[in-house]
């Protein structure tokens, strides 16, 4: 009955990784490893670490290999069949904009961090795992700027993500949160990342982005998310696996990664709240609304996770009633943000339509006819009179979150939540108590913050005025940024829209 | 009849024309991950390395389209196209035995009421000789449970066999079964089945099994009829002449509850390496009990101090019971790798709820 025995899986992988972890004897294994310690977490036994990703390295290249054919086929024939025609209206490039120059870079920031964990963890299975996610994230960086490549031959604002990612007011959310992820110790790199980015928020990203992308025609987003989320399972069991590593190795990890989750979480939270405006004001065609993704994929899937963590002696994260109390207001804050500054942003604005208005009115019962449709209206009424409304002062900035301080008090919608910190006899300002109590755990690291409002006050931004200062981004006055009505991306638009209109009517 | 070839084990099972691969795996002794058993849970997800499969009524969301492409099939669901080879999510367990599921009669040799709602039944086993190679007694791990077919009653119910192998050479079992209120299958045995009746079952299924080659001291968690397959797992251990420290916990509502108390106090006289602890959650006013009183967590985290590193345990009750030890258990640093339960999932378990894929087995 039994022939030779193939390997399994488990067998393979024991053989990929074997050796990997011998003693180093000219130098001593802390010098070797310098970073895998400082931060407090003890590990008795790095052989304890289940590798969720038990794929051999031949396995992983014809796998990838195959996915990348099918990928670039699609990307192609988008690009040759002028797939752009078939979105349902320029409007959408606008959270393809947001998506592509604020997430591209950070795909790229993550291939470099995992393979410097690649080369400093000291046990061999996570110095694998974190090795081919590295490869994953360089695959994700470059699928999606051949999709950056084929928009920015039609569209405008493409044109320069990478300068604009460091530069850019509101790119700054998204650099600043990898960077603090980046420049933290290996362990919570992995708690921020792996676990509450692309385990606990990563559905709050990718799903209405991926769906909203498949609603509105954008067949080249739709390709290179499904692709990219095809890792996305082995990156979540990363997470969860790094979780329970740590938790499981020594008690005294629970307090420090307590912390981590209550940190990463927040952090996490406040940079979709961009997401949020995506999903409710961007998306030509909806798909749901902010308050229903948080509700499926934080209130119940997160519930559902955090009652397993309550096993370690994990609660859920610190502030995480506030998230649900600001539910049905984040994405109106947030879109009020960018239609004051549109002026200052490489993407459009626009008015809301009556049929818009009236979904918003529908997700949100409790809050947009009372809260926000007003202020929509009297902005509707200054753009018809010619007098569209931009802010031309400075935002304030958080100083943990770098978002303009837009968010309002967790009990109170109509009044602006503001806390501060005195530290080393400057005061610094926040949007929240969650991100107070970022800054007030860790000051040494968040006085360094690169605060772009503070950076064109100092000088350091190109000039003195906007216009100086939206050069010195590399934008294009006129075209890239200011309302989508009257842009000469609506007029292209239209003009392309009315080319295949003939055809119809007759 | 098709050849099913199972990695990494390198087994070769022979499969009948409409015979699901789980079954047929099942019935040769080859244990594959399971759970619901009808293609909507997809704990059973193999990968099919060669040949070709029908996936028959596995679920769509169970079994996504992008894994039907990347060869993945449902075990529970799936019939053979051809000779097929399949890569199973398996471990080689050292101390798992492997007996083939086979079909058997028992006939009802003695019926005892243990407590005022479980009844203890006595089969003695003769095996269906369906097609020649049936014959003998039924060969099981302490632990292992039947599947048995009540008269009248649609789908088998799962009962775990309480005696050791040692006690009656798998020529007769004993089963607990307690009297679910509104269960047609268990008031039937309650009200109905006497000496001399004769029941099928199939058996023997699951994969509960003391992992006697570790050396760690074990401790045994039971609530109300989840006595059955600890003590069977006691019995054997103590009858091998195993030496390490075993600790049985049982929780019980009110003293006549309790059951097989002094059978397991004169064990703990006669092994100095074990020790039984009844536990009482419903303790009736002026009960003459000198015992530990509350939940079964709760005796478990005051008898060892709350600290459980070192160990591994065996749970088999009623989910909350195994849940409420579970977390007990963790928060006192002993994890899934050494946390073992009796599962037994049903059609109805298998309804989807929220629930993290934190844990694999717990």
């Amino acid at each position: 009955m039994a022939k030779k025995k193939k390997m399994g899986l488990k067998q393979k992988y024991a053989l990929l990784t074997r050796g990997l972890d011998w003693e180093t004897t000219y130098q001593p294994m802390d010098k070797v490893f310098p970073y895998d310690k400082f931060e407090g977490i003890k590990i008795k036994d790095w052989d304890a670490w289940e590798d969720p990703f038990r794929l051999t390295m031949d396995a992983y290249w014809k796998f990838q290999a195959e996915k990348e054919r099918k990928l670039y086929a699609v990307i192609d024939s988008f690009s040759q069949n002028n797939g752009h025609l078939g979105l349902t209206d320029a409007r959408y490039l606008s959270a393809v904009k947001l998506f592509l120059t604020g997430v591209s870079p950070l795909e790229y920031m993550a291939h470099r961090q995992f393979a410097h964990l690649g080369r400093h963890l000291r046990g061999a299975g996570p110095r694998v795992a974190a090795q081919m996610q590295s490869l994953d994230e360089l695959r994700h960086a470059q699928t999606q700027i051949h999709t950056i490549s084929h928009y920015n031959r039609y569209f405008d604002g493409f044109h320069d993500w990478q300068h604009m990612h460091d530069r850019v007011w509101y790119l700054s959310v998204p650099k600043s949160f990898f960077d603090d992820a980046a420049s933290a110790g290996p362990f919570e790199f992995l708690t921020s990342i792996s676990f509450s980015f692309e385990y606990v928020l990563t559905n709050l990203l990718f799903v209405p982005f991926m769906s909203g992308a498949a609603y509105n025609g954008d067949l080249a987003t739709v390709t290179f998310g499904f692709s990219a989320q095809s890792d996305e399972s082995r990156h979540m069991t990363l997470g969860l696996e790094v979780i329970k590593f740590m938790l499981e190795q020594d008690e005294g990890n629970v307090p420090i990664v307590q912390r981590w989750i209550d940190k990463w979480f927040w952090r996490g939270y406040r940079l979709l709240s961009l997401v949020g405006m995506m999903m409710d004001y961007m998306l030509p065609k909806k798909i749901m609304s902010w308050q229903e993704a948080w509700e499926m994929y934080f209130e119940e899937q997160g519930g559902a996770l955090f009652e397993d963590l309550a096993r370690y002696g994990i609660r859920p994260p610190k502030y995480h009633d506030v998230a649900s109390k600001e539910k049905d207001r984040i994405s109106h804050e947030v879109w009020a943000i960018f239609y004051q500054y549109t002026h200052a942003a490489g993407f459009h604005t626009w008015d809301v339509d009556e049929a818009h208005k009236a979904w918003l009115s529908e997700k949100y019962p409790n809050t947009f006819d009372k809260l926000y449709r007003p202020r929509l209206e009297m902005w509707k009424g200054m753009a018809d009179a010619g007098n569209r409304f931009y802010n031309n002062a400075l935002p304030q900035l958080c100083t943990t979150c770098q978002i303009p301080m837009g968010f309002t008090e967790p009990d109170d919608p109509s009044t602006i939540c503001f806390r501060s910190s005195e530290y080393g006899g400057d005061t610094y300002h926040f949007c929240s108590d969650g991100c107070k109590d970022i800054f007030d755990h860790e000051p040494e690291k968040y006085v360094q913050s690169w605060l772009p409002v503070h950076q064109i006050y100092q000088g350091n931004c190109g000039g003195a005025s906007v216009e100086d200062v939206l050069k010195w981004y590399h934008l294009n006055l006129g075209t890239d940024n200011m309302a989508y009505e009257g842009s000469p991306e609506q007029k292209l638009w239209s003009q392309w829209m009315a080319g295949r209109h003939p055809v119809a009517a007759e | 009849m098709y050849t099913l070839t199972i990695e990494p084990l390198g087994e070769e099972v022979a499969v009948e024309e409409g015979q699901t691969i789980l079954d047929a795996c099942l019935r040769a002794g080859v244990w594959l991950p399971h759970a619901c058993g009808h293609g909507l849970c997809g704990t059973c997800k193999v990968d099919v390395i060669d040949g070709e499969v029908d996936h028959r009524d596995a679920s769509l969301f169970a079994l996504l389209d992008v894994e039907r492409e990347e060869g993945k099939t449902l075990a529970c669901c799936a019939t053979l196209d051809s000779d097929v080879e399949i890569e199973a999510d398996v471990d080689e367990e050292p101390d798992a035995e492997r007996h083939p599921v086979r079909d058997f009669t028992g006939t009802v040799t003695r019926l005892a009421d243990l407590t005022p709602d479980i009844k203890g039944v006595w089969l003695a086993v003769a095996a269906v000789d369906g097609d020649g190679d049936g014959d003998g007694p039924l060969a099981f791990q302490a632990g292992q449970y039947v599947n048995v077919t009540v008269p009248g009653v649609d789908g088998p119910r799962a009962f775990s066999i309480a005696n050791p192998p040692s006690q009656g050479d798998g020529a007769e079992i004993e089963l607990h079964i307690r009297l679910v209120p509104g269960g047609r299958a268990t008031t039937w045995i309650h009200e109905n089945l006497a000496e001399g009746d004769t029941l099928a079952f199939s058996g023997p299924y699951g994969r509960f099994f003391v992992r006697a080659s570790a050396p760690e001291p074990v401790i045994f968690l039971a609530g109300g009829s989840g006595l059955s397959s600890p003590k069977a797992m006691v019995l054997d251990l103590l009858a091998r002449g195993d030496t390490r420290p075993i600790t049985l916990i049982h929780g019980a509502r009110g003293p006549k509850d309790l059951y097989f108390k002094d059978l397991f106090e004169d064990l703990e006289k006669e092994h100095e390496n074990f020790s039984y602890l009844p536990v009482l959650s419903e303790l009736p006013e002026g009960a003459a009990w000198d015992g530990e009183t509350g939940f079964v967590h709760e005796a478990l985290q005051r008898r060892f101090d709350g600290v459980f590193e070192g160990h591994k345990a065996y749970l088999c009750g009623p989910p909350p019971m195994v849940n409420a030890c579970i977390t007990t258990l963790m928060r006192g640093r002993l994890f899934e790798k050494h946390i073992f339960t009796e599962q037994f999932l049903t059609a109805a378990d298998a309804e989807p709820k929220s629930r993290s894929p934190l844990f694999k087995r717990i």
